[in-house]
């Protein structure tokens, strides 16, 4: 069996894990289906049928300009998709950018990124979002640079230990004399050695950054106006509360299952990625 | 003694740095800053005024100074739209942000510390994998979407149980304290519930890793209990990191207070900021961002101080800020 089949054998094996990759294929089938179809198109406006309730035709319902909101939420997942993906690869950029500096041999260099880290790290995600929304306008660039700037500060300051552990050991530094470069010590022995911390973080900012996205939209400063996302339909949802209180539940429902989907894979990534923790990957090699 | 300074001096240079970069992002706004406060149909008298009362006339290097010069002086400048001083409204604003932050805090340190020491005392696997559960999925919550079934479940009016005021906050303020405490009961827990689940991780992996310590071992050896070792031993050793962790906790869940603001219609700063941004109303929206971004700074500080003078060990090793992960 090749590494990545065993990886996600036993990530299968496990009762999050399967719950994880269930919720996570749902989301991709969806996402890439409501590129070709989606109930209604989305400016599909049914204007005699606004703020209405579940029936046969619109199974969750329609909002105030009569538009389908089943449709709007399927749509809603492939911006989140990307949205996710797209913090997730800032995050790890900056993040292991800062680890480099971090674990540097020169002094000055890695206690300053140490304290810049340190003091910088307490600005919170909105805070960057809001002063990046005054002069760009809200979107979904500002959700994922506001996301991937503050995840990418935490990750470094989580990945430092085993980072600085990794670059003291014997094995870096005998890379080193036998001529290896530092790039390529960095990629080839450090960052493998905070690959089991590495996955959590990136499947948690994963999913952080759908409920930021949620709450930065419903305060203006998220995805635009018109684009589909589940923290539009989660403000949509707001208005119905008097009208249909259940039609609050569905967006709200699906961003909690993924959340909870994007930790638990990364729980069940963390123990098949770690040799010590997953014996099959000791038996193949 | 030295750590401090060195801290003290990047919490300087940070503050500059951050008032320079709030200061440019709001001036690289295309068009006229004069003509976005003074509205669509102003005269253009009316826009040249503006920009001379402004100082927009000025280098721009002059308008950050002065500016600055302003805000050492505690003047915050004049909001744009209400024409009131924006120092004013800050502090009256303040009346219900900070109860609220508070109340939520002390909501999610009450949910957080003992549940974390629960699911390290949890003997059964069974058990242990509910406290995991509930930690996940109590943390996976959207603040808006926990602030909407609060407001079913218990809310005058929409809720099932009718306890507690859905929206708003009393106009007298302060001065009925039951009722401005009603009103803010359902935001707290809003928030209070999701940073208590991250709360309840970090308690449970800090105080995992100390309850492998030598020191429990041998305080059980001296004839304390499991759960006695664990309390007192492992969650004392644990506290350190786990006063970062708060501290960055907070920092997080201000985003969730900002929500709830806007969803229970209380007049708190982050409404204010949300409305400020909104309007376009600049003089208002720059102060205030470099207070909270002042504000946060200097959070991260204490505590990084804190964390530093309640551990002795870190002063030998050199290592500025303790590991924290779930």
């Amino acid at each position: 069996m090749s590494a990545s089949k065993i990886v996600i054998s036993s990530i299968w094996s496990k009762v999050g894990g399967k719950y994880a990759l269930v919720v996570i294929g749902l989301w991709l089938l969806t996402a890439a289906a409501s590129l070709v179809w989606t109930p209604y198109p989305l400016l599909d406006t049914d204007g005699f049928n606004v703020w209405a309730s579940p029936s046969a035709a619109h199974p969750l319902g329609t909002d105030g300009t009569g538009a389908d909101v089943l449709s709007w939420l399927m749509a809603g997942s492939r911006t989140n998709l990307l949205i996710a993906v797209l913090t997730v690869i800032v995050a790890a950029v900056i993040g292991l950018a800062l680890v480099a500096a971090m674990v540097s041999r020169s002094g000055a260099l890695a206690s300053t990124s140490v304290v810049v880290v340190d003091a910088l790290i307490s600005i919170p995600t909105v805070l960057i979002a809001l002063i990046l929304t005054v002069p760009f306008g809200a979107s979904a660039a500002v959700v994922v640079a506001s996301c991937g700037c503050a995840y990418g500060l935490n990750l470094a300051r989580i990945l430092r230990p085993s980072a600085m552990l990794a670059a003291r050991s014997a094995y870096v530094e005998s890379a080193l004399w036998s001529g290896a470069s530092t790039v390529r010590v960095f990629f080839s022995h450090i960052v493998p050695n905070t690959l089991p911390v590495l996955c959590v973080q990136l499947s948690m900012s994963a999913g952080t950054s759908m409920l930021a996205e949620a709450g930065l939209t419903y305060l203006g400063v998220g995805v635009g106006a018109g684009v589909p996302s589940w923290g539009h339909s989660l403000s949509t949802s707001v208005k119905f509360i008097s009208i249909y209180p259940m039609a609050v539940l569905w967006p709200g429902l699906i961003v909690t299952m993924v959340v909870v989907a994007l930790n638990l894979f990364g729980d069940a990534l963390r123990d098949a990625l770690d040799p010590l923790t997953n014996p099959a990957l000791r038996e193949d090699s | 003694m030295r750590f401090v300074v060195k801290r003290l001096v990047l919490f300087v240079a940070a503050l500059i740095g951050l008032s320079a970069l709030v200061f440019v992002m709001l001036r690289v706004l295309p068009g006229d800053v004069a003509a976005v406060i003074a509205g669509t149909n102003a005269t253009p008298e009316r826009i040249a005024s503006l920009r001379d009362d402004l100082g927009l006339n000025k280098p721009l290097v002059a308008q950050y100074g002065d500016w600055m010069l302003g805000l050492l002086h505690g003047n915050l400048g004049v909001s744009a739209v209400g024409g009131r001083s924006v120092a004013g409204q800050v502090v009256t604003r303040m009346s219900v942000t900070f109860p609220l932050i508070v109340l939520s805090l002390l909501i999610a340190l009450a949910i957080g510390l003992p549940l974390g020491c629960a699911a390290v005392l949890a003997r059964s696997h069974r058990l242990r994998g509910l406290y995991h559960g509930i930690a996940i999925v109590a943390g996976a919550i959207p603040a808006l979407w926990g602030g909407l079934l609060l407001i079913l479940l218990f809310s005058r009016g929409s809720g099932l149980l009718g306890l507690l005021p859905a929206q708003g906050f009393p106009d007298d303020g302060w001065s009925s304290p039951l009722r401005a405490l009603a009103s803010l009961t359902l935001p707290a827990l809003t928030t209070g519930i999701t940073a208590g689940a991250s709360i309840m991780r970090y308690t449970r992996a800090a105080v995992r890793d100390m309850a492998s310590s030598q020191a429990v071992d041998m305080a059980m050896a001296c004839g304390m209990t499991r759960t006695q070792a664990v309390l007192r031993v492992a969650l004392r050793l644990a506290t350190p990191q786990l006063v970062s962790v708060i501290g960055l906790t907070f920092a997080q869940m201000i985003t969730g207070v900002m929500v709830v603001e806007n969803l229970f219609a209380l007049p708190g700063l982050g409404a204010m900021l949300v409305t400020d941004v909104g309007n376009r109303d600049l003089i208002a929206v720059q102060s205030e961002l470099f207070l909270l971004a002042a504000f946060f700074l200097l959070l991260g500080l204490v505590v990084d101080v804190a964390h530093r003078a309640l551990d002795p060990r870190l002063k030998t090793a050199g290592i500025t800020s303790g590991k924290a992960t779930a």
